[in-house]
């Protein structure tokens, strides 16, 4: 559904993503995996849309959609989720939602898709009066989630959704991700809890420097002393090592 | 002789109806900052371009009064978008959006305030011009005490209420007035929400022309139409939008009201040859006490 070749982005003259290749396939779900400052959210910006690509092509369902607009790319069905923090603290929790389908003009798809959301997130119905700024980080989280759906989207785009939430919490939020899936949304999920995302991902994706350093089935790579050695163990020996000199 | 509450109440009667128009412009000031990020130095101009429109339609046209005021605002709107477009978006064109190119912002608005009133000395000469408008269907109101209020006054508040009454329900109650809000808030999110974030900003900017439009329009029956006349305005709905809160919408009013009857108290009761001068002695009280305005918070209110 979404292939990313050889994309090279950055920020004015500094380059992040240093060719990047990557395939999500229709249905399934996919991470990218990656620490501070190795290019994941860069990457989701030039899929996105917010940043122009340097080099490379990004193509969603077979076309090129390297040259569109953000608001054309997510009209096309390719939703991305954006942090936690990033909700809109002076609107309600309903006023995020409806902005959430603002491309739609199926007022009954709307409100059929409003009550989903509903389901997937009870508290959110709760507190759909309230201002988002006075919501926990965890409901927040699925506010946005919740925003993302919303668009009625192929794909869903998420980034970090268990950044700084309790464990509990991102158990619960990660399994409405995976009943999502459930219901046909494709999606790519950026990550920096490595376990907890292979465990939900089909596919996983290992970016570090702005390439990919690792790719491989979830299942092989969650024990595989690779990924540790090169996410965790990588940066735990340098640091060590820097320490011992 | 005792102190003559009569005409307190009047000075206060005539201090709030200029005060809402002082509101409307410092309205429009306030949407262009919350939602573009931009202090706009050129909206003055815009004010003084609608008392334009709206005399040549009013005189030369022939169109009554409130078609006049309508289509003002109309073609200031369009004029304000067509300069947004022009001239302060090749500034964001250089990345960085709104935010980054602020003090390129700030020198392009002046820019655009010197040319837009030598555009208009050329086209309508220095000279001040009366706007004549027939507004004898609006009654007058009379307060005890022989208040007279005219019907410009009337009339002005009356549109600057029902100004301010539709574009709180276009923010608050709209799906486009939703959008507007959000790019007001961050402009890459509403991006991600799939809305034209260009073209709300185009719409923001065309509101709050509109807005200093019909300003001009009102205030026209009551002083002259003269190319000069920008420069003061701004300074007051500055003043206004400060004093209320720079970038919160209901401040922008509350500030609007402050000033314009602080101003005609200082006049009545201290000295009337320094009218000017007391909005911005309020201005400096209101910065000494409460530096982020009456209605603002310590980060700036959104729309």
């Amino acid at each position: 559904m979404l292939q990313i070749n050889d994309v090279h982005a950055g920020y004015g003259n500094l380059k992040i993503l240093r060719g990047v290749n990557m395939q999500v396939p229709t249905g399934g779900i996919v991470t990218l995996l990656g620490g501070n400052g190795t290019g994941k959210s860069t990457l989701l910006k030039a899929v996105s849309g917010l940043i122009p690509l340097m080099e490379g092509e990004v193509l969603f369902d077979g076309v090129s959609i390297s040259k569109m607009k953000p608001h054309e790319r997510m009209r096309l069905g390719l939703v991305q989720v954006t942090q936690a923090k990033e909700a809109y603290p002076a609107m309600t929790v309903e006023e995020n939602l409806v902005l959430g389908a603002y491309t739609r003009r199926d007022r009954a798809g709307i409100l059929a898709d409003l009550e989903r959301v509903y389901e997937f997130f009870p508290v959110l119905r709760e507190r759909r009066k309230q201002l988002s700024g006075t919501l926990s980080g965890g409901e927040v989280q699925m506010l946005v989630i919740g925003r993302g759906l919303m668009a009625k989207p192929k794909m869903l785009m998420l980034d970090e959704p268990s950044a700084a939430l309790a464990p509990k919490v991102v158990l619960e939020i990660f399994a409405n991700i995976n009943r999502i899936a459930k219901t046909g949304v494709t999606i790519l999920v950026v990550e920096q809890n490595v376990r907890m995302a292979l465990i939900l991902a089909q596919y996983g994706y290992i970016i570090r420097d702005g390439v990919i350093m690792i790719e491989g089935e979830a299942k092989k790579l969650i024990s595989d002393p690779a990924v540790k050695e090169s996410f965790l163990g990588g940066s735990v020996a340098n640091t060590a090592k820097a320490l011992r000199n | 002789m005792g102190f003559d509450y009569n005409s307190l109440l009047a000075f206060i009667i005539f201090g709030v109806t200029i005060g809402v128009v002082y509101g409307i412009v410092a309205l429009g000031i306030s949407l262009i900052y919350s939602g573009l990020d931009i202090v706009h130095f050129a909206h003055g101009e815009m004010y003084m371009f609608g008392a334009f429109f709206g005399l040549v339609l009013a005189h030369n046209v022939g169109v009554p009064y409130p078609i006049a005021l309508i289509g003002a605002m109309v073609l200031t709107a369009l004029l304000g978008m067509a300069v947004e477009r022009v001239f302060y978006r090749r500034l964001t064109r250089a990345g960085g959006g709104y935010t980054v190119a602020g003090m390129g912002m700030i020198i392009c608005g002046f820019g655009m305030s010197v040319a837009l009133v030598n555009v208009a000395y050329f086209i309508w000469g220095a000279e001040a011009e009366p706007f004549r408008a027939n507004l004898d269907y609006i009654p007058r109101l009379s307060f005890p005490g022989d208040i007279e209020v005219p019907e410009s006054y009337v009339l002005t508040a009356i549109i600057s209420v029902a100004l301010m009454a539709a574009l709180h329900y276009f923010l608050r109650h709209t799906k486009t007035g939703l959008a507007v809000r959000a790019v007001a808030h961050n402009k890459d999110i509403a991006y991600l929400m799939g809305i034209n974030v260009p073209l709300m900003i185009s719409l923001i900017f065309g509101l709050a022309c509109g807005l200093a439009a019909a300003a001009g329009v009102l205030i026209g029956p009551m002083q002259s139409v003269q190319v000069e006349m920008g420069y003061l305005m701004l300074m007051k709905a500055f003043a206004a939008a400060v004093v209320g809160g720079f970038g919160s919408l209901p401040g922008a009013i509350l500030g609007g009201i402050m000033v314009g009857v602080f101003e005609n108290l200082g006049a009545a009761y201290i000295s009337p040859s320094h009218k000017d001068i007391y909005a911005f002695l309020l201005l400096i009280l209101v910065l000494m006490f409460k530096p982020s305005g009456l209605l603002g918070v310590e980060a700036k209110v959104k729309a």
